[in-house]
């Protein structure tokens, strides 16, 4: 049973993806008083890029190749491991956070390499701004989620996610200001404005996927919105769990969809709202917010130690 | 040669006698071509001391140099360094050269006053002289492949439907690099870059983030207008070929040109067609700095501010549209007043839409100023040092928010802002970056609201809006500017014995801007750099070439303007499928 519910899990993240990049689309257009696209333009985009050549550049080796299903491998990995619908990981295994945190960097690695492989310097410039947004991220994350492991004592984000649902953590002061570090850092991850910095448009002109194309290109897009959705479920299944299915059954299954579904579509609508409301962060500038954040963990950290 | 015939002192002439003084026997000829224009004509070899002291000593600014062919009329070829002097005594001194015919050589001038290199390197190109000396020895107009023994604007080198074959492959331009000991990578940005619409390329040598020099090319689309108004129009449909120089500002550049034939000919223009060019002067500069106050905005990735910024220009635009009869403010420009009255109840609706324009932007500048992180982009960024500007004379926003109270509609009052003057004066900023530039613009787009309304509520004068009765007298010559929202156009020409233009030169605003944004970009950062080019609110021209590849075919095919504009037209025998 967990392993359909694994299965049908990737799938639901992966045909969800376009939707969810189409609302933000069409909140963004209404906040431009435009009319925007349709809902669904996402999937006729992502349907005519299928359809299209796969273009590279001559001097493009296999890694440009490889980058996009490689991405879209991980994240759907990820995608069946991450509790969604139910508490605890359909699959056990591939809930390990720290196993999430390096799925999470493999393809980010690749998207660097690839950037820099395909020869153009808006791309090599984007792939640069990637990793380095990564090294600044990844201390916070990971600093925020040891504070819960500390406190709930497994690594496990199912387990993790149970805990705190179940009321069996002492510590409620450290999750609260850990969930609010973790949070911060899951923005930086969606690749939002203001921190859009390896594709900022006005200033690398898409960086890395300017030298995508066609099905790669559409399979990119599918994956970055696809990273988005785990990520969001990510922060909802370990601090935000209320509502997810604790035992495997037909109604309680149903039940932990539909919150589900709230819950990101809720997150979601907040994200895009943000997200039009500022401008885009100097790169430089960058790592000032991100050091915020670690701030923010190591709080949760000191009070998670003296049992607040 | 008109002297003074009373005691009194003319307009500039305690500037001659300055240079008299100081250049004893220097000036040949002076000359006043206009109420407040003089000429002086000077020796060759003395010319860069003299511009230096009036530029430097007598607070002169450059806004550029024209060449002209006066063979045909002297027997030599005549350099126009045009002066305007904006401290004691203001007014427009035209410093004028004679050239050898054989040489063609003269002394640059760049190596005193570097405002004068553009324009140095243009005469090289476009006359083939010699800026003996000249401070950068590039072509700046001409492209790499064109033959370097046709210079356009020669009276006998070509006519102006002359398009040479390439004469070679190579693209030898160039770049200027000075990075010292850095290491550096070579980021180019356009011709074509999703940040200007325009064609402009820009080089810039970055150590990772940090841009540690720069360079840039421009005339990707010369469009030969100068030469075209020479030898194909006559003289009183120029201001229709002018204003279309610039999509944006095609009133300010209209005007100038009428201007400076009126300035040459003494043509007096009626005071209420001087009020209607005012009016839509500023009408022009409220819809361009609500354009570039969004594309600070979209350069910043503050995309909603764009938007609705963009929105709320829409009405600026129908403003245009009901006082002009077009968005673009065309047409409305002849020699000697305008074509169109504002009426009674066009003033009302003007005044409406002034005030709903007026609510509208500045609950939208508030949001601007309030966004979190927007005064982080634009603080300290794209400096523009004092001292390179002084040395540069760059106009406008960009001159303006480094401090120096440069502004035609105050400094050399025209038109109607004559009658108002003295109620107001340049807005500037002393923080010399990219938000100061954007605060200029936020100030002078509440105060050209407030011209507007002067203007109307004090009642137009009444009377013709059109003077054409004056006499034709060839071959004098005038310059005359106007404030355009980017800075001054000035445009300074002369008209032939066959009702042409013997040599028109129209300098549009951004042509004095381009030459300082060099030490713009220094020290900043790739993330700003499309800012800092969007600070200057520049203008390039626009592209008429589309080359189509049909992949499955294999073959390639170039669509001439012709054939776009043909099916354009007619709708049938698409050039795609031939």
């Amino acid at each position: 049973m967990e392993i359909v519910i694994a299965i049908v899990q990737a799938l639901l993240v992966l045909l969800l993806a376009p939707l969810i990049s189409g609302m933000s689309r069409k909140i963004r257009a209404k906040m431009h008083t435009r009319q925007g696209p349709p809902l669904l333009q996402d999937y006729y985009d992502i349907g005519k890029l299928f359809k299209r050549q796969d273009v590279h550049t001559s001097d493009s080796s296999l890694i440009h190749r490889i980058m996009p299903p490689l991405y879209m491998g991980c994240m759907l990995v990820l995608a069946a491991g991450m509790p969604m619908v139910t508490r605890l990981c359909p699959v056990p295994l591939i809930g390990d956070m720290i196993l999430i945190i390096y799925l999470l960097a493999l393809p980010r690695f690749f998207f660097s390499l690839a950037s820099v492989d395909s020869g153009a310097s808006y791309s090599g410039i984007g792939g640069a701004r990637e990793l380095v947004l990564g090294v600044l991220v990844e201390p916070a994350m990971m600093l925020s989620l040891f504070v819960v492991a500390l406190a709930t004592g497994t690594t496990n984000v199912g387990d993790m996610g149970a805990a705190i649902a179940s009321g069996n953590v002492t510590v409620i002061v450290a999750i609260v200001i850990a969930g609010i570090a973790f949070l911060c850092s899951v923005y930086v991850e969606l690749g939002k404005l203001p921190f859009d910095l390896a594709e900022a448009e006005q200033e690398l002109m898409e960086g890395p996927l300017s030298e995508y194309s066609g099905p790669s290109l559409g399979m990119l897009k599918m994956s970055m919105s696809m990273k988005q959705i785990i990520m969001v479920s990510w922060l909802c299944a370990v601090f935000i769990p209320w509502g997810s299915a604790a035992t495997i059954a037909a109604l309680p299954l149903l039940l932990g969809l539909v919150f589900w579904l709230v819950k990101i579509f809720v997150i979601f609508f907040i994200v895009s709202i943000v997200e039009n409301l500022v401008a885009r962060v100097r790169f430089k500038l960058a790592g000032h917010q991100t050091w915020a954040f670690v701030g923010i963990a190591a709080v949760a950290l000191v009070f998670c130690l003296i049992g607040l | 040669m008109h002297m003074a015939i009373d005691s009194k002192l003319r307009t500039c002439e305690t500037h001659v006698l300055a240079v008299q003084e100081k250049f004893p026997y220097q000036i040949k000829e002076t000359q006043w071509v206009s109420e407040d224009q003089v000429c002086i004509t000077v020796d060759g070899d003395s010319a860069p001391d003299i511009i230096a002291f009036l530029y430097y000593e007598r607070g002169g600014w450059m806004p550029f140099m024209a060449g002209n062919d006066e063979r045909q009329l002297n027997g030599h070829f005549a350099l126009y360094y045009l002066l305007s002097m904006e401290e004691e005594d203001p007014g427009y001194i035209h410093v004028r050269v004679e050239v050898e015919r054989e040489t063609g050589e003269f002394k640059a001038v760049s190596p005193k006053v570097p405002a004068a290199v553009w324009s140095e390197r243009e005469v090289q190109d476009m006359f083939g002289l010699k800026a003996v000396g000249i401070i950068d020895d590039r072509n700046l107009c001409l492209p790499d492949d064109w033959p370097m023994d046709v210079h356009p604007l020669r009276k006998d080198s070509m006519d102006y439907r002359y398009r040479p074959m390439p004469t070679r492959e190579l693209e030898d331009y160039e770049f200027l690099k000075d990075t010292g000991d850095h290491e550096t990578t070579t980021v180019p940005m356009g011709p074509l870059h999703i940040t200007s619409d325009e064609p402009g390329h820009f080089r810039l040598y970055v150590e990772g983030e940090n841009i540690i020099d720069a360079d840039y090319r421009m005339f990707f689309v010369h469009r030969g207008m100068e030469k075209c108004a020479e030898s194909r129009m006559n003289y009183d449909s120029v201001p229709f070929l002018a204003e279309r120089i610039c999509g944006i500002c095609g009133f300010a550049h209209s005007t100038a040109y009428a201007q400076s034939i009126e300035a040459a000919q003494g043509i007096e223009v009626p005071l209420r067609a001087q009020v209607i060019r005012a009016i839509i002067l500023e009408t022009e500069r409220l819809h361009s700095h609500l354009l570039n106050l969004g594309l600070v905005c979209h350069f910043s990735g503050f995309d909603t501010g764009f938007q609705h910024f963009f929105r709320v220009r829409e009405q600026s635009m129908d403003l245009a549209e009901m006082l002009t009869g077009a968005r673009k403010t065309y047409g409305l420009n002849l020699i000697g007043g305008v074509r169109r009255d504002i009426l009674a109840e066009q003033k009302l609706e003007t005044l409406k839409y002034l005030d709903n324009l007026a609510a509208d932007a500045q609950r939208l500048v508030d949001e601007l100023v309030s966004t979190p992180n927007f005064i982080n982009r634009a603080k300290g960024i794209g400096i523009l040092d004092p001292k390179v500007a002084r040395d540069y004379s760059p106009v406008g926003p960009t001159v303006r928010g480094s401090g120096f109270a440069r502004d035609v509609r105050w400094v050399h009052p025209f038109a109607g802002y004559k009658s108002i003057a003295d109620k107001h004066e340049p807005i500037t900023q002393d923080s010399c970056d990219v938000l100061g530039r954007t605060l200029v613009r936020i100030g002078e787009f509440t105060d050209s609201i407030h011209i507007i309304q002067e203007l109307l509520e004090t009642d137009l004068p009444e009377g013709p809006i059109l003077n054409d009765r004056w006499t034709y007298v060839p071959h004098r010559y005038a310059l005359a500017a106007t404030e355009a929202p980017r800075g001054e156009d000035m445009h300074w020409s002369m008209i032939g014995d066959n009702q042409k233009c013997y040599r028109w030169r129209a300098k549009a605003s951004t042509y004095s801007n381009w030459p300082v944004l060099r030490s713009m970009f220094r020290g900043n950062t790739l993330s700003d750099a499309a800012l800092i080019v969007g600070s200057l609110d520049p203008c390039y021209s626009c592209t008429e070439r589309v080359t189509v590849v049909d992949v499955k075919k294999n073959k390639e095919q170039t669509l001439t303007r012709q054939q776009l504009e043909d099916y354009c037209c007619d709708r049938r025998h698409s050039p795609l499928e031939i």
